[in-house]
Order: structure tokens, then C-alpha cells, then sequence
């Protein structure tokens, strides 16, 4: 009976316009979610995608030994395509010349992400080829060339076989930024590997089982293969993978989800805002029905078929149109968008709906539910008629709803609570505050003129609404601050990672009598190198008598592939200054003029996975000979900046007595690269590493991880925009009403809307002032605790936040009241009598 | 038909505890026409209120028909006015979302009734505004509000109607013609009939007035 009656209800309510608002915030919510959703799972997965490059693959495994054949069996029924590398060590002849090369034997489906670009010459920009060298030829990386003395269709040697030179080879998606790839590539078809007769047993071989295919079916892939792994093989992704870019995703990831997160916290504020007008308006209705015999659980049922009714009608509604929305953008942004999005799944569609219904739940139908609690007596004495209606049960509903769905989003509770909890605090805090200030208004009010005064005794008499309002609008200005605050520190943190003329290439194998004259040479060609750091390999053998192979056991995992060994042979360093992006965490960097017993200083990882500390005694070998050392410091280091960077620092002298060679970087425009040529004559036993490609491509994703944060910052300020009008509005009928009444008793217009403009300014500029202080606090969690950023203080917030708050408060506000003087009194009396 | 035993009504506020009512007795038997007179803020409202089930007394019983409003919870109460109270209000109370056909079928639309648009039709004739079916209540005047509500009020059948000052927004032509349709419709579907009003002619007319004054009878 009452689900017929309640239809009834909702098609009657929505012809006489009651509904309007309620189901248009509605639609509008759940489309910006539906926006948000797909348009960053999009996002993420391009730029997961288009980072894969950096791997040639969307998984790696690196193994010393061939993998067993049960596992590329495993991937190939879940239908993932493979390719497969094996890089060894090796010298290559031509003519009389030889050159100690890093060897990359590749098969023909390599690469499987990105792609080799070759060239006829070297040190030029060459064109992109799909797969490798067909078997029977090499391709060699530009710098060989002028070492090798040779040019494209010679003759190279490797081991017993000869090769054509087939191609330069100008880039290789996966060449990295390590120094495992020490010594210029050689590229050559794994077919041809036994021909060459280098690879024997014991020689040193990195075999590489490339993976890609769709999400699901490598995530199953890693889940099942990773336990079946060996210790000589190592499972990983990007993030893992390729250093500098795993970060700015990860950052990135968190951003997007932090927007698609405040997206619905304002979708909901602008549903709960709509609904509670409707809940308001229907307060006679239900003391009417309840007069006429309707029992509460009847309203109940009468309310909550309306409500699902709605529901399922603006979801749907809206999914669609979120959809229709996010294809426009794409296709509008498709020219800023360097990289081809993926085509939208169901899932983030699903997940718009069960957003648009969970937010529906928490935030629609709390408001509704308190209208059952509404007393008969109501139709007589109306005063009485909102007594006993229940506020703390129908908010929990909202703050578990946002709370869930926070966590859902996030997947990470520590950042749902945190979020939470700010926001929380700040709303207690905001309305405390907000209370004190409409109070101080009003003093201040007494003072001034009649505009103004009646203004501000307006706000004083609705004090809490309006307590209520500067709330809302100070959380919407708030959530659109921090978005815009963390998205400028990332941005900001991002461009100082690879600053402009950041150095792109190394030079590594410096002998000690070079570093002088090589030290002149970029000097007089005006080349901006770094300081020259001696490097020595060595290991870590014992510490604190104990030996580090046994230790190594023991290690505590900082990250998924177990993080640095302490007894892996690295390469040492000694320098007097510490690094520029090196930070002490632990002990002392050692004096500049140190002279005393042997110090070092070690990276934070390799200390925390290896739980060594300051004071411990290690024992390193170093080309046989044995050295004690004792750990002065603990350090963090930058190993995205692109510069040399080192696990191990020594102290100034200590590795005097041992023979090294230096290794440094530098900075070379596109247009001077043929200083390489220079250099590698003069000195032909070091090498140069050129990663001026691998920055370039970093730069390229991190200028389009910053253009999709900003694309979600500008769909976020459209929910923001929503919640603002729907506070409006959402306060219009009480405002109508007593500026009706001014009307009548003959206020002019431009004391009615100057008191409205006074009114809605000065609670832009409360929201504002509030806004400001909630979201220099929240930036100050999110950065330190989420993005690993430093936070810094905005001044210019102080100025832009109230500002922005009362102009734009202000202008919307008065511009929605027009209707006040421009309807005729009567007839805004008898709409809301 | 209504009784009520020692019925009285405090409440809180601000400058402590105000009692309305007084320990009021009274007996009003069926078909009967009883006015409720008294100044304002005497407890007449309130005392027609806790007769038709919108309120609960703090002290006291009703009975209305057969039940015993105050043993019963609100989800009952509503069932009792659902099944025998029509409403009468002064300031008209229809929903404004609702054309004048669909006010009067609520009532019988609450209660189940598939009828509920024939009878609405019926009453909505009889009351004189067969013309203003369609009509929502801001498109008509308050005399005519005021017949929507009464033709809602018997529309359902009910025993017994209550009416807090009926005329009390209406002219004095208008209002003499809705207290002619209140009586002319009560005699013709046997109601009983409790009302609360200032008008001299509108207590004249009823069978009985009940004087109150500071929530005591006198």
C-alpha cells in the first residue's frame, strides 16, 4: 500500500518542482564521480602503460640462471606475451681496435613495450623499429663507433663469430640508469649467441623473461610465480624497476586517488545539503500525513521507496552521463594527452554506481530518515515540531559512508584516518570558530550602517545555520586548497628532481692520471661536470665479527625484492664533502681535514635492511686486502637526481693505498654530443654512460603525470562549484523569506541586496579564513606523512584563501538571490508559507 | 464517544516547567457538536490536540471510541486517526505539492482504499469545487483551501472531526459559509464534532461549548 502511495508521492513531488534540486545534485554527484573515476583509472592505467617502456615490459624477471620452464609455461597459458634477453660482459674487436662491451642478446619479440630507435650514424636522432637485430648482424650504441674506429656495415668480432654492423643503436627502452649496464651496448639476436662461443659455463649472465599483457592476468602471473622464485631470480614491475619514475607514479597514483577521494566527500556535502533542503520542506508534509493516519514506519516506507526510486534513477542517470562526460574529455584533451589511454573497463563504471549509491545511503538518506521523528502536533504548534528528532544516529550513517568509501578509494586506512580525523578536528575547530566570529560581527555590525547591520544581525539570528554554512563552504574551499597546494609541491618537487641542465651523462673507468686533464677538457669546452669521485669495487665481509653472508639471512625486507645485501660487492667511494642531496639521519659527517681511524658512512636502506648502525665495526674486502672501518654515519640519498651516487661513502684518505679509478657526471646539450667523440679518443679506456634519453623520457612522464593531476584539480573544482550552489540554494527559503518581508515593509533594493551581498561575503571570507587554516594543516600531514615531501608554509594562502572565500561566495550568492527583489514579495510569501 | 480522566499537560521551557492543562474531565458523546471557548494561550489547542491523538498528556487518560489513546504508542495512534479523526485546521494545512483531488484521496490513499479517487470526487462535488479538481492550493483562495480541507476531512469517513478555528483566516462571508458546510456535512455523515474556536457564531451553533480557562474547565 505504501510503496504504491509513496511513487505516488515522488511523481506528485516531482512535478510540482520539489524534487528538482534534490535529484540534479544527485545526477550531478554521481556523474562527477563516474568522471572521476574513469577518467583517472584511465589515466593510471596509461601512464602505467606508457612507464612500462622504461622495462620494455609490464613485468621483469632477472635471473642469473634460465628460468624454469613450468613458469614461462604459467605465463603463457594466462595468455602473456614474452621475450627474452640475456646480457653478459665481453670484448668486441674490429680491425686492430677492441672494446670491453656490455652484450645484450635479445629474441624477436623483444621489446614488448616501447621501442629501439636506430640510426645509419652515430650521435643522431634515429627512427623507431619494432623489434631487434634480425639474426646474423649487431647493432652498436653511438659511442662505440669512434671507439672501434668503425662505421655501419663493418665488420665486428665476438668471440669466434663475425658480425655486420647492422644498425646504430640510438636508444633501448630498457637500458636503465644503473651502472649494472656499465660498458657501451652491443646488441646482437640470441640466436647468434652460441656462434660466439663467449658464453661458457661459469661466465657471468643476466637472463631477462620480459612479461605484458592485461592487469589481472600479471598480477595472477606474479602471485604464483614470485613463491617459485630462486634467490638468483628477482620478480618486478615499473615501480621497482626504473629508478626515478617509480616514485613520481607512486605520488602520482596518491594524488589521483586523493581527488577522486575529495571528489566524493564533495559530491556527498552537496547531496546531503540538496536532501536536507528536501527533508526541511517536507517537514509539514509529514506531520500532514502523520495527522492523516500515516504511521512513522509507514513514512519510513514512504521515504525510503522514494529514496531507493531516486536513487536508481540518478545513478544510472548519472553513470551515463559520467561516461558520456569523460569520453568528451578525452576527446577534448586528446591533443594535450601525449599518451593513448586504454579503453575504459566496466570496473570503474561499477565503481562509479556503487559510489553514486553508497554516497546516496550515507548522505541522502539520514535527512530523509529524521523525518519520521517529526510529531503530528506539528500541523498545530510548529515550534514543536522538530522535538526529539535524533541527529547522532542519522550522522553516523554519513560519517561510516565516508569514512568507507574514503577507505575503499584509498585502499590505505592510515591515510582515510588521517583525512578523517583532520577534517574532523578542523570542522569542530572551523565551528567553534565560525560561532565566535559571527558573534564579533555582530558588535562590529552595531557600529556600522543599515546595510550592514542588517546584514549581520541576520547572521547573528541564524547563527546556526549559518555556523553551519561557513562550515560546508569553508570545507569546500579547504578540500579545493589542498588539492591545490599538494598538486603545486608535487609539481615543484618533480621539476627540482631533474632540474634543467640536470647532468645526463657519466663518465665512469677514469683512470687516477686522467682526472686532471679530463678535468681541463670539460672545463675548455665549457661542460658542466660534476665533482670526480674515486671508485673501487669492494664488499662488506663481516660485521661486528659476525660474517655478512650469515646476516644476510636475518635481513629485514625494506622493500618488495628485499632491499640491498650487505654482502653484495658495490662500488666504494671516499670524499671529504658531504653529497649535495645526501641527508645525515644517524651520527656525523666526518670533519673536512679527517684524518684519524677509517670511517664510512652508509645509505639508510642498506643500514636498515642490514640492521647495522652507527659505532658497528665492518670488515670490507677490497681487491683481496682486508680494511676495518667504523660506521660514523647514517645517510638518505636521492637516487632519482641522476647524479653519482653511492651505498657506501669512505672517509677522505682511506682508500688512498688502493688503486682506483674516478668516475663523475655531466651536462650535454643535444646539439654538443659530438664532445663525446672528442673525449672517447683522448680517452679511450673510460666510458661514458649517456642518459640524456632515459631524462628526457622521465621528464616526459612526469610532464604528463603533472597534466593529469591537473585535470583531475580542474574536475574537482566543478564538484567544489556544486557543493557552493547547493549550500546556496540549500538556505535560500529562509533568506527568501525574510527579505520578502523586508520588501513588504518597504526596504529598497539596494538595502536588500546590499545586506545579502554583506551577508554572503562575510561568510566567504570566514570560510576563507578557516579554509586557510584547515588546509595549511591537512597540506602539513599529507606532505610529510603521504607524499614524503617538505612542507613549507604558504603565505600567499593567507591572502588568496579569504579573498578567494568572499569573492566568490559573495558574487554566486547575491547572484542567486536576484530573484529576492525581483519577485513581487506576495508571491515568495505564499510560495513558502 | 471521547472521555478523558484527569488530563493534564506541563511542559518545559526556559523559565522552568508551565503547566497547559490542569486535570481536565470531560465526556463528549457520539453525533454530538461541541465548541471548545476560551482566551488565548487558556490550553484550548492543546487540549483538542491530545483528543485527536497528536500529542501525549503528562498526566491523565483518554479514550477515544473504543481505544485508550493513552496506552498507545505514536504507530497506533496514527492508526486510530488513520481509521476515525478528520482534521479541520485554521491555516488549512493541505500539501502544496498536491492538486485539491489528490489532498482529499490522501487520507483514503493512506489507508488502502481503491476507491479513494471516487470518493475524493464525491465530497470534492459536494463541498462546491468540482471545477478546482486540478487546481493546486497556491491557485486557490483561502475559503476555497478551507472546503479542500473539509471535503478531505469526511472524505475518509471519519467518526469524529476535529477543528482548531476553522474560520480563524478566512473573512467574515467566507467563514460563515464554511461553518454552514462543517454543520451541513456533520449532520449528513453523523459525525461527532469538537471544535476550538473564538467565533461566538461558530460555538453558537454547536450543541455544547466547553469553557477553559488557564487549562481548567469552567
Amino acid at each position: 500500500m505504501h510503496f504504491s502511495l509513496a511513487l505516488k508521492l515522488l511523481w506528485r513531488d516531482w512535478r510540482a518542482g520539489e524534487l528538482t534540486l534534490l535529484l540534479v545534485s544527485l545526477i550531478i554527484a554521481v556523474s562527477t564521480v563516474t568522471t572521476i573515476t574513469l577518467f583517472v583509472d584511465r589515466l593510471q592505467q596509461a601512464l602505467l602503460k606508457e612507464s612500462a617502456t622504461f622495462l620494455a615490459a609490464d613485468r621483469v624477471v632477472a635471473s642469473s640462471d634460465p628460468l624454469a620452464d613450468e613458469i614461462l609455461a604459467r605465463a603463457r597459458e594466462l595468455g602473456l606475451e614474452q621475450a627474452e634477453t640475456l646480457s653478459f660482459l665481453s670484448m668486441v674487436f674490429s680491425n686492430d681496435r677492441a672494446q670491453f662491451t656490455a652484450v645484450k642478446a635479445v629474441n624477436d619479440k623483444y621489446p614488448l613495450r616501447g621501442k629501439l630507435i636506430v640510426s645509419d650514424a652515430p650521435f643522431v636522432r634515429g627512427t623507431p623499429v619494432e623489434s631487434g637485430p634480425p639474426p646474423g648482424e649487431v647493432w652498436l650504441e653511438s659511442r662505440l663507433l669512434p671507439s672501434l674506429g668503425v662505421k655501419k656495415g663493418d665488420i665486428l668480432d665476438i668471440g669466434v663469430a663475425s658480425f655486420p654492423i647492422g644498425n646504430v643503436l640510438v636508444k633501448e627502452p630498457d637500458r636503465g640508469s644503473g651502472f649494472n649496464s656499465v660498458g657501451p651496448r652491443v646488441m646482437m639476436n640470441l640466436v647468434d649467441v652460441p656462434a660466439t662461443e663467449v658464453v661458457q659455463p661459469g661466465s657471468r649472465l643476466t637472463y631477462r623473461y620480459l612479461f605484458a599483457g592485461d592487469v589481472a592476468a600479471l598480477d595472477e602471473f606474479e602471485a604464483w610465480a614470485k613463491p617459485k622464485l630462486g634467490v638468483e631470480a628477482r620478480m618486478f614491475g615499473v615501480k621497482e624497476g626504473a629508478a626515478g619514475i617509480g616514485d613520481a607514479l607512486d605520488r602520482a597514483e596518491r594524488f589521483l586517488l586523493l581527488g577522486g577521494l575529495l571528489g566524493v566527500i564533495l559530491a556527498g556535502v552537496a547531496i546531503a545539503l540538496a536532501a536536507q533542503r528536501y527533508s526541511l520542506r517536507h517537514y509539514d508534509h509529514v506531520a500532514i500525513l502523520k495527522t492523516l493516519g500515516a504511521t512513522p514506519n509507514g513514512i519510513d516506507t514512504i521515504f525510503v521507496v522514494m529514496f531507493l526510486t531516486l536513487g536508481a534513477l540518478s545513478t544510472i542517470v548519472g553513470s551515463g552521463i559520467g561516461f558520456v562526460v569523460q569520453m568528451a574529455a578525452v576527446q577534448i584533451l586528446e591533443p594535450l594527452i601525449p599518451i593513448e589511454l586504454p579503453n575504459p573497463g566496466l570496473r570503474p563504471v561499477g565503481l562509479g554506481l556503487v559510489t553514486g549509491f553508497i554516497c546516496l545511503l550515507s548522505f541522502a538518506l539520514p535527512p530523509l530518515l529524521k523525518l519520521r521523528a517529526i510529531v503530528p502536533v506539528r500541523v498545530i504548534r510548529r515550534d514543536l515540531g522538530e522535538a526529539g528528532i535524533a541527529d547522532r544516529m542519522t550522522y553516523s550513517f554519513a560519517f561510516i559512508g565516508i569514512i568507507g568509501l574514503m577507505w575503499w578509494y584509498s585502499q590505505d586506512l592510515w591515510l582515510t584516518m588521517l583525512i578523517f580525523s583532520g577534517g574532523a578536528v578542523a570542522a569542530l575547530v572551523m565551528s567553534v570558530v565560525a560561532y565566535g566570529l559571527l558573534h564579533s560581527g555582530r558588535i562590529f555590525g552595531m557600529q556600522a550602517g543599515s546595510t550592514w547591520r542588517l546584514a549581520l544581525a541576520g547572521m547573528q539570528r541564524r547563527g546556526q545555520e549559518n555556523t553551519m554554512q561557513i562550515l560546508v563552504f569553508g570545507l569546500a574551499i579547504m578540500l579545493l586548497l589542498i588539492l591545490y597546494l599538494v598538486r603545486t609541491a608535487l609539481v615543484e618537487e618533480w621539476r627540482a628532481q631533474i632540474p634543467e641542465n640536470a647532468p645526463n651523462h657519466f663518465a665512469i673507468n677514469i683512470s687516477p692520471e686522467d682526472v686532471d686533464p679530463i678535468g681541463q677538457l670539460f672545463r675548455e669546452n665549457g661542460v658542466a661536470s660534476q665533482p670526480l669521485y674515486p671508485m673501487i669495487r669492494g664488499r662488506i665481509t663481516s660485521v661486528n665479527g659476525q660474517l655478512s653472508k650469515e646476516r644476510d639471512e636475518q635481513r629485514e625486507a625494506v622493500s618488495d625484492d628485499g632491499g640491498p645485501r650487505a654482502s653484495s660487492g658495490r662500488n666504494l667511494t671516499w670524499t671529504a664533502h658531504i653529497p649535495d642531496d645526501n641527508r645525515i639521519i644517524a651520527g656525523k659527517w666526518w670533519p673536512e681535514n679527517y684524518r684519524g681511524p677509517t670511517q664510512v658512512s652508509l645509505e639508510k636502506d642498506l643500514a636498515q635492511t642490514n640492521r647495522l648502525k652507527v659505532g658497528d665495526d665492518l670488515v670490507f674486502t677490497i681487491q683481496g686486502r682486508e680494511l676495518t672501518a667504523i660506521v660514523a654515519s647514517i645517510r638518505t640519498v636521492s637516487w632519482d637526481n641522476m647524479q653519482p651516487n653511492f651505498y657506501i661513502i669512505f672517509s677522505p684518505g682511506a682508500l688512498e693505498d688502493f688503486p682506483s679509478t674516478y668516475m663523475t657526471s655531466f651536462f650535454l646539450d643535444k646539439h654538443e654530443k659530438l664532445f663525446l667523440n672528442t673525449l672517447l679518443n683522448q680517452y679511450p679506456t673510460m666510458t661514458v654512460i649517456e642518459v640524456d634519453a632515459l631524462i628526457e623520457q622521465i621528464q616526459s612522464i612526469i610532464s604528463q603525470v603533472t597534466l593529469a593531476i591537473e585535470l583531475v584539480l580542474g574536475l574537482i573544482l566543478i564538484s567544489g562549484g556544486l557543493v557552493l550552489l547547493a549550500s546556496i540554494q540549500a538556505s535560500m527559503d529562509e533568506r527568501f523569506k525574510q527579505h520578502a518581508i523586508l520588501r513588504t515593509l518597504g526596504a529598497s533594493q539596494k538595502l536588500v541586496l546590499g545586506s545579502l551581498a554583506i551577508e554572503f561575503c562575510t561568510l566567504g571570507f570566514f570560510a576563507g579564513v578557516l579554509a586557510t587554516f584547515g588546509s595549511e594543516i591537512t597540506v602539513y600531514g599529507l606532505e610529510t606523512e603521504i607524499f614524503q615531501l617538505e612542507y613549507e608554509i604558504n603565505p600567499e594562502l593567507w591572502v588568496l584563501g579569504p579573498v578567494v572565500g568572499m569573492v566568490l561566495i559573495g558574487v554566486v550568492g547575491t547572484l542567486a538571490t536576484l530573484k529576492v527583489v525581483r519577485t513581487p514579495p506576495i508571491t515568495v510569501l505564499r510560495e513558502l508559507s | 464517544m471521547i472521555k478523558t480522566v484527569g488530563l493534564g499537560k506541563t511542559v518545559s521551557t526556559s523559565e522552568g516547567q508551565l503547566t497547559i492543562l490542569k486535570g481536565i474531565d470531560l465526556e463528549i458523546k457520539k453525533s454530538e457538536s461541541v465548541a471548545i471557548v476560551g482566551a488565548s494561550g487558556s490550553g484550548k489547542t492543546t487540549l483538542l490536540s491530545l483528543l485527536a491523538g497528536l500529542d501525549t498528556p503528562t498526566r491523565g487518560d483518554i479514550f477515544l471510541g473504543e481505544y485508550e489513546l493513552t496506552a498507545l504508542d505514536e504507530e497506533q495512534r496514527a492508526k486510530v486517526r488513520g481509521q476515525m479523526v478528520g482534521f479541520v485546521f485554521q491555516n488549512f494545512q493541505l500539501l502544496t505539492s498536491l492538486t485539491a483531488i489528490e489532498n482529499v484521496m490522501l487520507p483514503s490513499e493512506l489507508k488502502g482504499d481503491s476507491r479513494a479517487q471516487e470518493k475524493a470526487s464525491d465530497v470534492l462535488q459536494r463541498v462546491g469545487l468540482g471545477h478546482r479538481f486540478n487546481h493546486y492550493p497556491g491557485q486557490l483562495s483561502g475559503g476555497e483551501q478551507q472546503r479542500v480541507a473539509i471535503a478531505r476531512a469526511f472524505a475518509s469517513n471519519a467518526e469524529v472531526l476535529f477543528a482548531d478555528e476553522p474560520t480563524g483566516n478566512l473573512d467574515t462571508g467566507t467563514g460563515a459559509h464554511i461553518i454552514d458546510l462543517i454543520f451541513e456535512l456533520n449532520e449528513e455523515f453523523g459525525t461527532t464534532l469538537v471544535l476550538v474556536t473564538h467565533d461566538v457564531r461558530l460555538a453558537d451553533r454547536c450543541t455544547r461549548s466547553i469553557k477553559i480557562d488557564s487549562g481548567e474547565l469552567k
